[in-house]
Parts: C-alpha cells; structure tokens; sequence
C-alpha cells in the first residue's frame, strides 16, 4: 500500500464512510428518478438515461444492484431503437448479476432487431434455463425461430435462382452461343430461356414482321426442334385463320411465302458475368451482390463481326434446328432470339433484301 | 542351366542383330500356340519388357516383336502385365514416330489392351491432368483423317473407341462438347470399311448410355447424330415428299434417293439400340419426332427380315406408344 493511502485517523475512517453512504443514496435516489422518467413517456427517455448513467458511474452499489441500472438502461434503449447499446447494457447487466432475467430477455430482444438470430436465441435459450417458467421468454423464443426459419427459406429462394442462373449461362457457355444486349424489351419483359431436366434448352423466340413492325411470340421453342414445325403451327394459328392477319389485306403472308431472317454480327458480346445478372432479373436472386464470377470475363464488351451500322440479313433454312441456327458464328442473340419475318410476295420484300430497310430504334 | 526357353529369351536383348532377329522370330512363331503362349508366360516380365524393348528397333525386329505383343495380349493375364508395366505409352509414342512400320499392329495391340478396364483408364489417361485424353484426341484424329484406302492401319481404332466408350470416364470424353470427339467420329460412319462402321456404330451406341445424363451432348450434334443412326434402319424403299417435307435437310435428301443397305444386322440393332436409348428421355423422344423419326422407323421396319432386328425396333416402337402424351412439337403463339 501506498504511504498517504491508509487512513490515519478515526476521523478521516468516519468521513470516508460519510462518503460512501451519500454515494450509494445518491446512486439509489438516480435509480429512482430514471424510473419516474420512463414511466413519463419518449420525451424523457433520454433524461432517463442520462440518470442511470450517472447512477452507474456513482460506483457505488454493490453488483446485484449495478446489474439492475445496466438493464435498466438496456430497456430505455431498447425503447429508444439503439440496440447496439441496449445489447452492450445486457452484457454487462448479465456478466454483474448472471441470475438478472430481464437482462437476458433485453439480450435477446436486442440481438433480433440486429437480426443477430443466433445470439438472440442463445440468451433466450440462457434465461429460461435459469427460470423454466418464464412466458415471456418463452414467446421471444418462438418469435426467433419463426424469423430463422423465414431468413433460410429466403437464402434458399436465393440460393436456388443462382443455382439455376448459373446452371443456364454453363449451357449457354457450353454450346458456343454468343449474348448480346436485349432487344425489344417492351415486348420480351421478362421471359428467359429455359432448362429442361434432360439438360436441353427452351427458349423463348420473337417474331417481328418487319414490314409492318408488328410481333408475334413462340414461347416454347425447344432448340432440338426445326422451324419448318414452329411455322407450320404459327401458319394454322394465323395464315389460314379467318380472318388472315389484319394488317395483311392482300395475304401476301401464307406458309410457302414467307422467310425467316436473322442480323448478323453487329454488336457487343456480353461477358458470363453480364448475361448472368440478365438471367437474375426478376427473380429471388436479382439482388445479390457478389455473384462469384468476378474475374475478367474474355467476352466483356467485345465488339464483334460487322461495322456498326451495316447490318446484313441472314435467311434461316427452315429445315434446320433452332439449335444449328443460334451456334452460327456470325449470330450474336440479343438475350432473346429474334427472327423477321417477311414475305416474297410482298413488295417490301426487295427494300429488305436489298439492305434497304433497317428496323426502327 | 538355363534352360532352351531361357536362352531364347535372353536372346531377344542380344547385342548380335542377326542373333536378336532370330530370336524374335522363333518367339513369334512361339506366341502363336497356346502351348507356346503358356510357356512363355512363365517368363512374362522378361519377355515383355525384352520385346517391347524392341519396338523400337528397325523393321525386321519391330515387326515381329509387335506381332509377337499383339498375340500375348490376347491373354489377360499378360495384357494386365503389359498395361502394369506401361504398354499403352510405349505404344502411343512408338505410334506417331515417323516412318514407323508397325502402325496397324500397334493399334491391335492397343485395341487388346483396352478389353481391360485398366487398360481403358490408362489410354484415357485419367489421373494426368494437363495430358487427359490427349491420347485419345491423337486417335480420333488419325482415325478420322484417313483417305479412303483399303488397308488403312487406323481402320482398328473404331474398335479401341467401341472398348473405352464402355467406361462412363471413356464415354464423358467422347461426348465433351469442348473436345467434340463424337462428332469427329459419327462422320466416319458413311465410310465404305465395313471395320470402320462397326467401330462407329458400336461407339454412338454404347455413348447413348449417357441419355439420362448428358442428353444435350447427344442431341446438341443431331444434325450428324440422326443420319447415322436413322439411316441404317430406315428401309430400303425410297421416301415419299410428304415424309421427308418433315425431315431435316440432310436425312431428307438421303432418303429420296437410292441407297446402299447396310448389310450387318449388327450395326442396325446397334442403332436401334442407340435410337431406344435417346427415346428414353422425354427430350429425346421430342427430338426424334422432330425429325419424323418414327416414320422412318415405321418404314423400315416393314423392310426388316432379321429375327433380333426385328425385336429392336419393336422395343422402340413400345416406347413411343406408351410414352409422353404430347409427342408432337408443341407451341404456344401469342401475339
């Protein structure tokens, strides 16, 4: 001990006591007033506080009683909404007094608005151990386990759409197709190619007529079918039906008539990352940040083929696969594929044919 | 005392050329009995590693030493030996050296070796990394560039691809789009060497064990997969517009024509093995409407006198009743 430390005297014995005895009150008379406070309303939550803390750093009561003003101000900010406080009172309410309930409910009640599921429900699981009969715990509980079971069912919502995104772009990959940006979102919205369970792929295929702008869908076109099937349906639906198109008054548009064209090479090849965040949109997994391909995709905005401006017409043989036609090296598909479509019997034909005619931004 | 046996094997590492060349013969001629074959395997790793020490020598002695390989290999036992001790690399490397004499008998020898499973992982090379499947690539190559000549030394390499494609390792490799070996392979199938076909159809065939899993990688090379497999079954009659209207391009065209039957019932059932196999699969079953397949079928089966071929098509023809309920290509148009 340090010389001038040991009291001397009787005297100096009694004031020290003195001293410590208006502490405690005052650190007990505190107490009181954050109570009378809280009890007032919000507006005096802080004031609230501010006594407990000033009661704390009294340092004057004994470690059951200082647990007490730690979870007391746990509570006030809890009401407050400062959970990170409120969690960091509990601990300390906890470590003073282990037998302080309340302090653990307030752990706990912190811990889930932090969305600390884990540590909520190890508090609960702390508290009701040392007092089996306690409701409100018991309820908390049950309300962690519901928002857990909530959280894994979403991870796995997420989970699952990566899974299948990715699951896509490898059979894109693996085919040699090439993705550019989407075209004609007002008309393909959302739709996306699709996986079947025997690994082969639908898509989704839009028809423009080109002559007059106006659209037709296949929803499902499997890439193992021709397209001489494909508009043979599309011909019953449309051709032959009466009446024919309404916008065709000459019928210029019957099955041995029309041809079907594609536009080469003109436009960016997006890179795996870019196609994959595509594939994302709409889905549970739209959001994700980090969606593990982050490396330099080759492919990243690589012009490709054509000088932009030029485009050329490729006409499809109706007797191949949509499959064989997509591979084609100078067809970049703009994430959906589209084909015009345009008759030889009408007299749009030759502006078409001749590069005459571009489609309208 | 060495008995006559053993000297005659420990001639085979002779200095002497003239020695050795004698020796290899007799030995040679040894390998063509079974009593010889049974003597001889009491030495087996002497005289394996003495002949195919002389591999490498010049033509007189290379020749017979293969030749002597090829009919040790039959054994299993000793092709078990042979792949233990590194055959198939010595047999790959001596195979691409130029001018080499003993290509056709190499290849036998590798076709041998592949009987066994071991042997089979050994050419696939599973296992090596950076060199997986790069002996295998070099066969297809050699196998799928050769002119038309009769006695072409790779006409044995379809049998070689028929054994590793009984392995699902073997199978994986050659169905791999990145390496597109099947495809490669498939158009060896319109060649004239009855060999050859065989080699090919037995390999789509046992390929098509992988339809449950690897579908797309049968189906993505359709354009080349449905000739060969519908062609060789589709009758001998020669189709009617309204058939082939149906039909891609190339199937379409062949069979408006006169054609060449394929005589070896073998290779039909092969196919339609093969065709049953896709059809399992409800893609597959798709995919063969597509191509009016079942017409095809249809058609050819009235053709079909042999008793086993007849049941092939039969099995298929089960299937497709009783399959999926929408069979045809369905589309849903919107506007």
């Amino acid at each position: 001990m340090e010389a001038g430390s040991e009291p001397k005297t009787e005297t100096e014995i009694a004031d020290l006591q003195a001293i410590a005895a208006l502490k405690e009150s005052t650190a007990l008379e505190l107490k009181e007033n954050g109570n009378e406070l809280v009890k007032k309303g919000k507006k005096h939550y802080q004031e609230a506080i501010d006594c407990y803390s000033r009661a704390i750093d009294q340092k004057a009561l004994n470690d059951q009683d200082t647990s007490v003003l730690y979870s007391n101000r746990a509570h006030v900010n809890l009401l407050l909404g400062n959970f990170r406080r409120a969690l960091t009172d509990s601990q300390h309410a906890i470590k003073l007094s282990p037998a302080n309930i309340k302090a653990y409910y307030r752990a706990a009640k912190a811990c889930l608005s932090l969305n600390l599921l884990s540590e909520a429900k190890s508090y609960c699981e702390s508290g009701i151990e040392k007092d089996p009969s306690n409701e409100e715990l018991k309820k908390l509980a049950k309300q962690i386990d519901l928002k857990k079971m909530e959280q894994e069912h979403r991870e796995a919502q997420v989970s699952k759409a990566l899974a299948e995104a990715k699951e896509l772009v490898s059979a894109i990959e693996d085919r040699r197709l090439k993705l550019g940006n989407a075209m004609y979102r007002e008309l393909t919205g959302l739709r996306k190619p699709v996986l079947d369970k025997n690994g082969i792929l639908h898509w989704p295929v839009l028809l423009l007529y080109a002559e007059v702008m106006s659209s037709d869908f296949i929803e499902d076109f499997c890439e193992t079918d021709m397209f001489s099937a494909h508009l043979d349906i599309i011909s019953v639906y449309h051709f032959e039906s009466c009446p024919p198109l309404p916008w065709d008054e000459k019928n210029h548009y019957s099955r041995e008539a029309i041809e079907l064209y594609y536009e080469a090479g003109s436009g960016i090849c997006l890179s795996k990352t870019k196609i994959l965040r595509y594939l994302l949109e709409g889905t549970a997994a739209a959001n994700v940040e980090s969606i593990g391909e982050e490396e330099k995709d080759a492919a990243d905005g690589y012009p490709h083929g054509n000088s932009a401006g030029s485009s050329k017409w490729v006409k499809v043989n109706e007797k191949r696969t949509l499959h064989d036609v997509l591979k084609e090296p100078n067809f970049i598909i703009p994430m959906i594929p589209v084909f015009y479509v345009v008759s030889k019997r009408s007299a749009f034909y030759k502006d078409f044919i001749t590069g005459k005619w571009t489609p309208p931004v | 005392m060495a008995t006559e046996l053993e000297e005659l094997i420990d001639f085979l590492t002779a200095p002497s050329p003239p020695v050795k060349k004698a020796a290899v013969d007799i030995v040679r001629g040894l390998t063509g009995s079974e009593d010889g074959l049974h003597s001889l395997s009491n030495y087996a790793n002497t005289v394996l590693s003495s002949l195919s020490r002389l591999l490498s020598d010049e033509k007189e002695v290379s020749e017979p030493a293969a030749e002597a390989l090829v009919n040790l290999s039959q054994n299993a036992g000793l092709a078990a030996k042979m792949v233990e001790m590194g055959m198939i690399k010595i047999a790959m490397d001596l195979l691409y050296k130029p001018g080499s004499s003993i290509t056709r008998l190499l290849v036998m020898l590798l076709v041998n070796l592949t009987q066994l499973d071991d042997g089979i992982s050994s050419l696939l090379q599973i296992g090596d990394d950076k060199m997986q499947g790069l002996y295998v690539m070099k066969l297809v190559r050699s196998f799928c560039r050769s002119n038309e000549t009769n006695d072409d030394p790779f006409d044995h390499v379809g049998s070689i691809l028929v054994n590793i494609s009984k392995k699902e390792e073997g199978r994986k490799m050659l169905l791999d789009p990145k390496r597109g070996l099947l495809k490669q392979i498939i158009r060896q199938f319109d060649s004239s060497s009855p060999l050859r076909k065989k080699g090919v159809s037995g390999t789509i065939r046992n390929c098509c064990f992988e339809a449950e899993n690897q579908l797309q990688n049968l189906l993505l090379i359709s354009e080349f997969l449905w000739p060969a497999l519908l062609l060789p079954v589709a009758g001998n009659k020669i189709y009617s517009e309204q058939d082939t209207s149906k039909m891609p391009l190339e199937l379409g065209s062949a069979l408006s024509i006169d054609r060449e039957p394929v005589k070896d019932p073998e290779i039909r059932v092969q196919a339609l093995e093969a065709i049953y196999l896709i059809a399992l699969q409800e893609a597959g079953r798709r995919a063969l409407w597509s191509v009016n397949g079942p017409r095809i079928l249809q058609v050819g089966y009235e053709d079909e006198e042999d008793p086993k071929v007849m049941e092939a098509y039969e099995q298929i023809g089960s299937l497709l009743v009783h399959g999926n309920e929408t069979e045809e290509p369905s589309t849903n148009s919107s506007k």
